[in-house]
């Protein structure tokens, strides 16, 4: 098996493309409703606020963090926005609240890991049962908000289409990919994310400022988290609360392990997020369609996690002769 | 010293050995003998191919064509395990040993019984180390043992799993003088036990002085064979390298005069860092090479990383440093580095450069990070030309400009590490074991190119336990000792014995 897959020199990336495309083929054959129009659209817009959480914890993750606090900022910073504006504030300034509300969260999150060197998964497990718990208790009083009122123009971002035809939630998801790829890639902030990612020690003593690009990275995610919510919420026009103790934060990790970012940091692109998102698209709508139940939609994606991460190591093994001390 | 019978059968023998690591060969076309109780040294630059030939008779990867023999039938090992069996065992430069459990408990590691019986283990463990001569108390944790005691534990081990045959890789790296002899005891002892010894090592010297014979591989082809009489250090250098660098190595500093100091630049007095640098003082002049002697532990690297900011000093008392007469207090190495004060590790492989870039990546977020490169957004263009400047500058070799760093050889990467340091435009560098684990050839440019800082104005220090490079390089030597630093001498006063003697005692 090894022998055969080290013939194909697929990166996982190219992988992912790859099934999805058989996927894709297998469910348009096989599935009467899945080849439309209508039902690919709905599978871009289902799949689009995952897409945007997964561009925020790729941002993390290849600064070798993690953000378990996701799906927690995501659900009270808007979820309090939106609890404000039912009691009467205004909606302009109930939103410039929750995102200071979601940005402080994350400089938070920042700061524990950065400043006072806890574990990133640790600092933000924490964070994310505490933020979970005062959210409920002192910002949003109901399990469910329903957003009762026309939201006018806001509501658009959410239930709007582009040209009549794309949802804005897909426009928006392509729109923030491409200013987070420009970000890493192209800005001197990105390329000390990968340096922080790929190794943290050499990046402090060449003088790259560690502790500020921690905050920031933890911040840009909460930000993406609010941006996330406020698109959720103005497609469904509800504040779900108890999203925030779901197992939503694993699919995230799930979509940009799948796409092939190394949890160990450095390596990735926002490339790879795109590709784990449509795969996962894919995957979840095909199953829907076949009204595969929701349990066992979870064990298949397991299966596919650990597939993924099994197939990635025997195409990329340790390197022989660079994973032992010494010389050749 | 030819007492080995050469014509005898030998212990382990490889015929045409070739490894090929993804298509490009490590090892071509070896023929390699190695007869019981010999002690045999194997030589050559970095990515000779010497790690990699004892790598497959210890069974770590395996040849991709040709035959070993092991008492004359062919054998192939898959694991590490299965070599052990057969009577070969591999003592790598980062031990294998388990920090945190006791001497005792790594001897018999992996043979606990469901019932472990410490008690048993223990005068078991003492009385083998007794047979062996071994002065290692098997209560002790390892974590607390030094790094010869390490290898003597080490040792101990392989013979107790009867290992006919021992692998040292790098042995003696990381050893100071006195545990050097005490190894080279050890490797006596093992000699007079029938045991074979394979010594890979890059100081010609201890090659010499404890081999029986003496392999030396040049870019995977085995160039020279032969009983250790055969061959002195010029000749071996010229194998090795391919041509003849004699003593341009280590005396190319020798005809010109030693420089006057410049400026004060860096005055450290009293500095402090727990118990590792204690009232340490001195001072580094613009223009010339300040060479700091010490053995491992003396806080030499403590105190270089203390001013740079790597490392904290003691809040209290602890101490003042002063560049160019301003005291500074640096919390994080980035205020360091834009006052142009940048160190150069001695482990590049943990804190030296990011292995999955490449050499034009690694060299630009330097120069970003001093603010060298202040634009917001990357500019490629400016990558690459600073990638071939410096790669010019250094005569960095890769196979391609989008080699990964980690895919370089060991002086390639050195040279990375300090092109990152010196893209940060600098007043003071301080180099910690610059040529360690680096090849011939790439000692003898890195340290061309630290004389050329000097000559430029730059505060230069040189860190370094290795005499020859520090009596070579420096224009004053400093000798640090638990701690401080405790003697300076001028060049022309320093020797060897005196330089040593201060280290010591």
């Amino acid at each position: 098996m090894q022998q055969v897959l080290r013939g194909v020199s697929l990166n996982q990336e190219q992988m992912v493309l790859a099934i999805s495309a058989v996927l894709f083929v297998l469910f348009s054959v096989a599935l009467e409703s899945f080849f439309q129009v209508s039902n690919l659209l709905s599978l871009l817009q289902n799949v689009s606020i995952l897409g945007i959480l997964a561009i925020g914890m790729s941002v993390v993750i290849i600064g070798r963090g993690i953000d378990l606090t996701m799906v927690a900022v995501m659900v009270f910073s808007v979820g309090w926005s939106f609890s404000m504006y039912l009691d009467g504030m205004a909606i302009g300034p109930a939103l410039a609240l929750g995102l200071l509300l979601a940005l402080a969260i994350g400089a938070v999150n920042g700061i524990l890991i950065a400043y006072v060197e806890i574990p990133a998964i640790f600092a933000t497990l924490a964070m994310a049962t505490a933020i979970s718990g005062l959210g409920r208790f002192a910002l949003v009083d109901t399990d469910t908000l329903f957003i009762t009122q026309d939201l006018g123009l806001l509501g658009q971002i959410g239930s709007g289409r582009l040209g009549a035809v794309v949802p804005m939630p897909v426009v928006l998801f392509l729109v923030l990919a491409c200013l987070a790829y420009v970000g890493l890639r192209f800005t001197r902030y990105g390329a000390f994310v990968y340096a922080i990612g790929d190794n943290y020690m050499a990046a402090r003593n060449n003088g790259i400022a560690n502790r500020p690009m921690t905050v920031l990275m933890y911040t840009v995610s909460a930000a993406i988290a609010f941006a996330a919510g406020l698109i959720m919420t103005t497609t469904v026009s509800t504040v779900n609360t108890k999203l925030a103790n779901s197992t939503m934060v694993y699919d995230i990790i799930l979509v940009v392990v799948i796409g092939g970012i190394g949890l160990s940091g450095g390596k990735g692109s926002i490339r790879n997020v795109l590709s784990g998102t449509i795969l996962i698209g894919l995957l979840l709508n095909g199953m829907t369609i076949m009204n595969i139940s929701y349990s066992v939609q979870s064990i298949i994606k397991a299966v596919i996690l650990l597939a993924a991460i099994i197939v990635d190591s025997m195409l990329n093994p340790r390197d022989e002769q660079t994973s032992q001390q010494g010389d050749i | 010293m030819s007492v080995v019978a050469m014509d005898r059968q030998p212990l382990v023998e490889m015929q045409g050995a070739t490894k090929e690591y993804r298509g490009v060969p490590a090892i071509r076309n070896v023929d390699f003998k190695l007869a019981a109780g010999e002690v045999h040294a194997l030589l050559g630059e970095n990515g000779a191919g010497k790690s990699t030939l004892t790598k497959i008779m210890a069974g770590v990867t395996e040849l991709t064509s040709g035959t070993m023999l092991l008492d004359g039938c062919p054998v192939s090992f898959a694991t590490p395990g299965e070599a052990l069996e057969n009577g070969i065992a591999m003592v790598f430069q980062e031990t294998s040993l388990v920090p945190s459990m006791t001497v005792a408990q790594n001897l018999y590691l992996g043979e606990e019984k469901l019932f472990n019986r410490l008690r048993g283990i223990y005068i078991a463990a003492q009385q083998f180390m007794q047979s062996l001569n071994f002065d290692v108390d098997p209560w002790a944790d390892v974590a607390t043992l030094g790094a010869a005691k390490k290898q003597m534990v080490e040792i101990a081990r392989a013979v107790r799993q009867k290992a006919r045959v021992i692998i040292f890789d790098e042995p003696t790296a990381t050893l100071t003088p006195e545990e050097k002899r005490h190894f080279f005891n050890l490797v006596q002892q093992l000699k007079s036990r029938g045991v074979a010894v394979i010594f890979i090592s890059h100081a010609l010297e201890e090659a010499l002085a404890i081999g029986d014979s003496i392999s030396i591989l040049r870019d995977g082809e085995l160039v020279a064979s032969g009983p250790v009489g055969d061959y002195d250090r010029n000749s071996i250098v010229q194998a090795m390298v391919g041509r003849t660098l004699s003593e341009e190595l280590y005396h190319s500093h020798g005809e010109d005069v030693t420089r006057r100091p410049g400026k004060k630049v860096l005055s450290v007095q009293n500095l402090s860092m727990s118990k590792v640098v204690k009232n340490n003082s001195f001072s580094v002049y613009g223009g010339q090479i300040t060479g700091i002697f010490g053995l491992i532990g003396s806080g030499r690297t403590e105190a270089a990383k203390v001013i740079s900011g790597i490392y904290k000093r003691d809040f209290f008392h602890g101490g003042e440093v002063r560049l160019n007469g301003k005291p500074v207090r640096y919390r994080t190495p980035r205020r360091a580095v834009k006052d142009g004060i940048v160190y150069v590790t001695e482990d590049r492989k943990i804190e030296g450069f990011f292995e999955s870039m490449s050499i034009a990546d690694n060299i630009h977020r330097a120069a970003q990070a001093a603010n060298v490169s202040s634009g917001v957004f990357v500019n490629y263009a400016e990558v690459k030309e600073m990638a071939r400047e410096w790669s010019r500058k250094l005569n960095i070799k890769a196979i391609n400009s989008n080699a990964r760093v980690i895919e370089l050889s060991g002086g390639n990467q050195q040279k990375v590490v300090i092109a990152r340091a010196l893209v940060q435009k600098p007043k003071v560098v301080i180099f910690d074991e610059p040529t360690r684990g680096v090849d011939v050839g790439a000692i003898a440019e890195i340290h061309h190119l630290i004389n050329e800082l000097a000559d430029q104005g730059i505060a230069v220090v040189v860190i370094s336990s290795y005499l020859p490079e520090i009596l070579n390089i420096s224009d004053r030597i400093l000798v640090s000792r638990a701690g401080r630093v405790v003697e300076e001498f001028t060049p022309e006063e320093a020797t060897e014995e005196r330089i040593m003697f201060a280290a010591v005692h």
